[in-house]
């Protein structure tokens, strides 16, 4: 499987060919081999609906597509980039700036926060500083996701649900339900918290990739 | 004693078992299991002695107590991470440079000498004493230990330094001369000088 390639922690190559164009952040390209071409993607996956969806939203990055063939390298701004497969057992949620490259057999679509967990995940984004939407892949393919100072992947089951600090969390894949935690105390009023006060829960099953740092991009 | 792993260079990882681990407050990036957080309080724990020489001197640790069942992890602002095992001796350590140490070990304010004045760190210095794990952040890149004999001493920029451990005397070094009046200074009039034996820590960036 695995058509993303890592050369180091923050460049990457992919394979082109005809029928297997990968859709790239504009900007996003190093270097490339062989017969690629470049163009603008203007309708973003989801037809016009899905663009006037997105524009509303704000979740929108401008895309390219890369077609031909040959080997593309992609790399953004200095930044970590980590791969992840999307294997069929759930979507790959991230937010829209951090996803640098994905293929294009992998369905893009954007998702309202509040419609998953309600208000509280109206909340979540709004606490966390990610915004009230977010992208998310369906399907089967490789998505490259940027992070401040490369990631982690912590697995998620059943059992064990994982809390992630909401400037930390850089994406999730599979079947994996999130929703905010606030222990807000008396402490944290007076200044004296421990700095953990809002954590994102997540259970279900699957994986969660938490960046090296609480910065954001 | 509790194992302090590093997952990659950046993030570190420990296990908890109703035992207690004291952090930087923030760094935490996730946990799994029954974990609780609360401020350490005065003196980062350190006692009441601690926290007034901590106001006094300005070198504050704010640091959180970790408690509880599980597994966490500990990043701050993608800095390598660097454990360091102590076995009774002394760590001397900038504050802004401690992420987490096992909670059976003591911090306390130490003076410094002049150097702080030109680090703009402060005059003083925290120091980490006891039997347990340290892990110190150290930015721009891998850090690099440097070691002290007596025959050979190390002179540092201030503002590279982490830590250093060992029986190390430390003194400030000026190079001031009238060039610098007129604005003709190679850029390291004030260094660190290290005499004795010991291990000193410094990072690749000067902050």
């Amino acid at each position: 499987m695995g058509v993303f390639e890592q050369v180091n922690g923050k460049v990457i190559t992919a394979p082109v060919s005809p029928g297997r164009e990968i859709l790239a952040r504009r900007g996003a390209m190093l270097a490339y081999t062989g017969d690629v071409g470049f163009s603008p993607v203007h309708m973003g996956p989801g037809g016009a609906g899905g663009m006037v969806g997105r524009m509303v939203q704000g979740e929108q990055v401008a895309m390219m597509v890369a077609q031909g063939q040959g080997t593309v390298h992609y790399g953004y701004r200095g930044l970590y980039l980590t791969i992840i497969e999307v294997d069929g057992s759930g979507p790959l949620s991230v937010e829209a700036d951090r996803l640098v490259a994905h293929e294009a057999a992998l369905q893009s679509t954007v998702v309202f926060l509040g419609s998953q967990g309600g208000i509280r995940g109206a909340v979540r984004g709004a606490v966390s500083g990610q915004g009230l939407f977010t992208t998310q892949l369906h399907g089967y393919g490789c998505a490259a996701v940027l992070s401040h100072g490369g990631t982690i992947a912590i697995p998620v089951d059943g059992s064990r649900p994982v809390a992630v600090d909401p400037q930390a969390y850089v994406a999730h894949v599979g079947q994996v339900q999130v929703d905010i935690s606030a222990s807000v105390g008396w402490r944290d009023a007076v200044g004296r918290g421990s700095g953990e006060a809002i954590q994102l829960k997540l259970s279900g099953h699957g994986t969660v990739y938490v960046q090296a740092s609480e910065q954001k991009l | 004693m509790q194992s302090f792993r590093l997952n990659g260079s950046r993030i570190l990882e420990i296990d908890l078992h109703g035992d207690a681990v004291r952090a930087a407050t923030g760094a935490m990036i996730a946990y799994t299991g029954d974990v609780t957080f609360r401020n350490a309080g005065l003196g980062g724990g350190g006692g009441l002695r601690a926290a007034l020489k901590q106001k006094a001197t300005g070198e504050s640790v704010s640091l959180m107590t970790c408690s509880g069942q599980g597994t966490v992890w500990f990043a701050k602002d993608a800095m390598e991470v660097l454990v360091v095992e102590l076995n009774g001796e002394t760590l001397r350590v900038e504050s802004e440079q401690l992420l987490a140490l096992s909670d059976k070990l003591k911090t306390d304010v130490a003076f410094a000498g002049l150097r702080g004045a030109s680090s703009g760190q402060g005059l003083f210095t925290t120091t980490v004493t006891g039997f347990g794990a340290v892990a110190l952040l150290s930015s721009g890149g891998p850090p690099i230990a440097l070691e002290v004999s007596p025959q050979y001493p190390l002179v540092v920029d201030p503002d590279a330094f982490i830590a250093s451990q060992g029986r190390l005397n430390q003194t400030f070094v000026t190079d001031v001369s009238w060039r610098n009046l007129i604005g003709e200074s190679s850029g390291e009039a004030f260094s660190l000088r290290f005499d004795g034996s010991g291990v000193v820590y410094i990072q690749p960036e000067e902050k």
